[in-house]
């Protein structure tokens, strides 16, 4: 939808009134901004998620003329109550850096041209039509990413997977939380928490597993806090490998050697067996046990194919094979004391205390992220402390519809909206909403992530559309990659709204309508999904992603699919959209609720959101008023038995340091949005690397020494940070990813989890010299 | 037969009235204690109704007019004008940045509230300290932050509206209206009273704690009308 005439007349009458009346302050300068005439109170607010981290804080956005202008939290949305952090109160910023991209750019002899963006559509469709031609199908490929609105990710499911017939559709969230995923998937048959925010207030413990909530989650660490403030005994516990500002807040911090929660996680299951502290009624009704396979190898070289495969075993047969995880042994492996581990199982087994355990990048970035997952699963399972108020396994997202684009959409290899494209069934379903033969979607997933930009270099596929992301920062091992996409015979189109490496490396750059230049839809950590309105207009030629698809689509044939007008397009998507969930199980709220209300849960059934999946106290998917995990054929939920298995690569002589990898606050992602925020670029510059003191004494660096950091894959130069912010213990390096100029990920490895093909990015093995 | 010697054991007997006693003494404590822990909240999740403090956080204006002596509402220090206080901003009602250097890098809770919860005069910066209208958010480091440069990655075309007028009322002489928007600002006394305060917004009658009682917020822009039923 665009900003009607009667608006602009409005906007108009409001400017000219301010003019008359704007010399009230002469000779006032304003530092931080640079005022236009219109007055403070010709504001008009409207809300909207923000465009951030998956967190999914509703804000107010206000406008004034046809600029943004302000921002406040929403105090009608539950998730954040009207308190954001520094980023969402200066997201409005985003728009207005002055090198956006607001034409269509082609690459001719070498050189991108400035082109009309109807010319560069028409050569995109060119371009994937004559590879399909030539190399088939498997040739073409879309990358998007959890930025992605719901009916961007939604409009490039439906082109290539149903139009086209190629499952060649992978998103960032790959890099991000497809650990989650397969952790849920493997625990309790069905995606995403069954808990939600509300546990915060809730909880009486909070167990935090290698995630810096206060940096990545701000507002719901705030949210930690305040709980803890207002009553007597609330405990934060944080489980991390390096030290940080959670760390700090938390009441206790616990320090792990990387990979080894797997351990510590199986010695606290060990304790709460051998303590009685099993919740043996829930065990008996709601729970079965479960081992896979083992030594399961790391996916790094190319091809790599595994498939996990389930066979049923009994508690007896997980007390034996807890029996090798005993608080000492696990000692031996984590360096936490078995004091320690003892501590950890006796807050989980307290049955008076209610136990809230958060997790994000330090669980599912992880060779073993899908066991992990489960293991953690599996505490809250023996104690019985799941989907009650406070009780709560909570896996937190990091992109804004991480989970309303990628996990419920589907766009993933293997996914379709509902189901997967193995399952005939779902194949039926969806071939039937999108208007396709069936035999157009293909029952075989072909490449995940990496394996996808592995093709690309190797060259099977020749065609990469890639949307609101920016892979060139952010893929594991980037060299390789990199010089992949340049490759002769690599087409590359980029939708992007600021210069990145990515656009760098396109050969059709088509401009993005941002966030609430275009209507849209995000789906946060917690089941909720969040309505925005077109706010402001789109700049130059710039075009929302979905209708850039929508264009394409029907240049190669597909009208009919894509029949819709550009006034109503996004409302008839999620009208088609929700026929895909339309159970109690995953029921979404109507087009008109979504636009009215700040964020609605999913499953919205007759007209009530679900807080708590899985107990029929809460949940009217259950069968009766106590737990049903009803994602799985034998409606318990499953623990497994995973062993702890070493990292793919550890530090040893040659290189002595672990590489960790993150992000700040003031930096979202890759910073192509937040950089050019100018108050947090002139709070954290640049990117840097964190070294413990003792070893930058060995080294004889002291903050702002310059030091090369090199991995068996690549080396970069940058700035050392010795006690800055956080502090990594003895032989561990710490290097945020945001910054373009340090490209972390040329060091990195592209080891990742077999059961989610998931990237580790924070462990692999490096040395440290100082230049 | 002789009796048993059924000996009076004076020590066990003093040591069991000394727990009676301790009993008796702590048990109208429990229980009081039990009935007075925060009743209205108590009351509230009896009723299923909100336990916010329903208007604009009233109560917190109060009790900050309540904990703040008579000397500290008549301080004035010149050293900040209204210019400063909005170059920190990057638009009316942004949160300010640190323009100070002895932050702690961990910006988390006591480091800054110590000095800007209640305010006072900080030696090291030889002026008084601004007071945060809310201290109940303590993980200061989530909004507020320390710049260690001035220049930008890229240009940014940014720019917002005026900053509000003062002194708006709507007749001569009667009480002005709140100007800006109260979420995160409801607690007047913070930024409008006392040494800390910036010159142009400080009110002349500090001691009358009831300030919504007189001065009220804008919420909308449009006149009474029947018809408007939104």
């Amino acid at each position: 939808m665009t900003i009607t005439r009667r608006e602009f007349i409005r906007a108009m009458a409001l400017k000219s009134a301010a003019v008359a009346a704007a010399t009230m302050f002469p000779g006032i300068s304003f530092a931080g901004w640079n005022p236009t005439d219109l007055p403070a109170d010709s504001i008009v607010w409207s809300k909207t998620p923000c465009r951030f981290c998956g967190t999914g804080c509703g804000l107010l956005v206000g406008v004034s003329g046809q600029r943004a202008v302000a921002v406040k939290g929403d105090p009608n949305c539950s998730v954040n109550k009207g308190l954001c952090c520094i980023k969402g109160y200066h997201s409005i910023q985003i728009l207005y850096g002055k090198d956006r991209f607001t034409t269509a750019y082609v690459r001719k002899n070498g050189k991108m041209v400035p082109t009309p963006i109807e010319e560069a559509l028409d050569i995109v469709a060119e371009q994937m039509k004559a590879s399909i031609e030539k190399n088939g199908k498997d040739s073409v490929s879309i990358y998007g990413s959890g930025q992605w609105s719901i009916p961007d990710g939604y409009a490039a499911s439906k082109f290539f997977k149903g139009c086209i017939g190629t499952n060649n559709v992978e998103a960032n969230a790959r890099l991000c939380m497809a650990s989650a995923v397969t952790g849920c998937l493997t625990s309790f048959g069905l995606d995403e928490p069954m808990g939600c925010y509300e546990d915060i207030d809730n909880a009486d413990v909070f167990i935090t597993w290698g995630n810096n909530m206060a940096e990545m989650h701000p507002v719901l660490f705030s949210r930690m806090l305040a709980n803890r403030k207002s009553k007597t005994d609330v405990r934060i516990i944080d489980l991390t490998t390096r030290s940080t500002r959670s760390s700090l807040a938390a009441d206790k911090s616990i320090l792990f050697k990387p990979q080894s929660d797997l351990a510590i996680a199986n010695a606290i299951c060990y304790e709460i067996v051998k303590n009685n502290w099993v919740n043996q009624d829930f065990v008996a009704n709601h729970v079965s046990f479960h081992k896979g396979k083992t030594n399961i190898g790391y996916g790094t070289e190319d091809h790599f194919a595994f498939s996990d495969k389930a066979e049923t075993v009994d508690f007896e047969a997980f007390k034996i094979f807890l029996a090798d995880y005993t608080p000492e042994a696990a000692e031996k492996i984590s360096g936490v004391s078995a004091e320690d581990i003892k501590y950890l199982a006796a807050l989980y087994g307290d049955p008076d205390k209610r136990v809230t355990s958060f997790w994000t990048m330090g669980m599912n970035q992880h060779t073993r992220g899908t066991w992990i997952n489960n293991l953690v699963y599996n505490i809250h399972l023996l104690t019985g402390k799941i989907s009650t108020p406070g009780n709560s396994p909570f896996s937190l997202t990091g992109q804004p519809s991480a989970c309303g684009t990628v996990r419920e959409v589907g766009t993933l290899t293997h996914k379709l909206p509902h189901g997967v494209v193995m399952n005939e069934e779902n194949r039926k379903m969806a071939a039937k909403i999108w208007g396709v033969p069936e035999t157009n979607i293909d029952p075989k997933p072909t490449y995940h992530t990496v394996e996808m930009f592995r093709a690309l270099d190797r060259g099977d596929i020749n065609f990469m559309w890639i949307q609101v992301t920016n892979p060139m920062v952010t893929m594991p091992n980037l060299k390789r990659y990199r010089e992949g996409a340049q490759k002769d015979g690599r087409f590359i189109v980029v939708s992007e709204i600021y210069p990145t490496p990515t656009s760098d490396v396109a050969d059709v750059i088509l401009p993005s309508a941002l966030w609430v230049e275009r209507e849209g839809f995000f789906g946060n950590s917690e089941r909720r999904t969040q309505h925005n309105d077109q706010l402001v207009p789109k700049p130059g030629e710039a075009m929302c992603n979905t209708w850039q698809l929508i264009q394409v689509a029907r240049r190669m044939g597909f009208e009919k699919q894509f029949p819709w007008k550009e006034e109503t397009y996004i409302e008839d998507i999620w009208n088609e959209y929700i026929k895909f969930h339309d159970s109690p199980k995953h029921r979404m709220a109507s087009y008109k609720v979504l636009k009215e209300r700040s964020g609605v849960q999913w499953p919205f059934v007759d007209g009530k959101e679900t807080r708590w999946r899985y107990n029929g106290k809460y949940d009217p998917a259950c069968k009766d008023d106590t737990w049903d995990f009803y994602g799985k054929p034998d409606h318990r939920a499953w623990v497994w038995l995973r062993p702890y298995e070493p990292a793919a690569e550890s530090p040893d002589t040659e290189y002595p340091f672990w590489l960790n990898t993150g992000r700040v606050l003031e930096h979202w992602h890759t910073g192509s949005m937040t950089r050019r925020i100018p108050i947090l670029h002139k709070a954290v510059p640049e990117s840097y690397v964190e070294i413990n003191p003792e070893d930058a004494k060995i080294l004889g660096v002291v903050t702002g020494s310059k030091v090369k950091i090199s991995s068996r894959r690549g080396a970069i130069v940058m700035k050392a940070s010795i006690n800055g912010r956080g502090n990594p213990p003895e032989g561990m390096v710490f290097v945020p990813f945001f910054d373009e100029s340090y490209l972390i990920n040329e060091v990195t490895l592209d080891a990742f989890c077999p059961i989610s093909k998931q990237p580790d990015y924070k462990k692999c093995a490096v040395k440290l010299e100082k230049v | 037969m002789e009796k048993p010697d059924y000996k009076p054991q004076h020590k066990i007997g003093k040591l069991f009235l000394l727990f009676a006693m301790m009993g008796v003494i702590a048990l109208p404590i429990i229980v009081f204690k039990a009935f007075s822990v925060s009743t209205g909240e108590a009351l509230a999740t009896a009723n299923k109704a909100p336990s916010l403090d329903f208007d604009h956080n009233a109560g917190q204006l109060f009790g900050t007019y309540n904990t703040t002596t008579a000397a500290y509402m008549e301080g004035n220090s010149t050293a900040r004008t209204l210019n400063y206080y909005y170059s920190l901003r990057q638009y009316p009602g942004s949160p300010p940045f640190v323009p100070h250097d002895s932050v702690v890098e961990k910006g988390v809770e006591q480091t800054c509230l110590s000095c800007h919860e209640k305010g006072g005069f900080v030696q090291a910066f030889d002026r008084f300290s601004p007071v945060t209208p809310h201290p109940q958010h303590t993980y200061c480091g989530q909004c507020h932050m320390k710049t260690v440069t001035q220049d930008l990655f890229r240009e940014n075309d940014w720019t917002s509206v005026q900053v509000p007028k003062l002194g708006r009322s709507a007749l001569a002489g009667s009480p002005p209206p709140i100007a800006h928007a109260l979420q995160m600002r409801e607690n007047c006394i913070a930024c409008h009273v006392g040494p800390g305060t910036v010159v142009p917004i400080r009110v002349e009658h500090p001691m009358r704690g009831n300030c919504r009682q007189c001065h009220v917020p804008e919420e909308t822009k449009s006149l009474f009308s029947r018809d408007d039923r939104g």
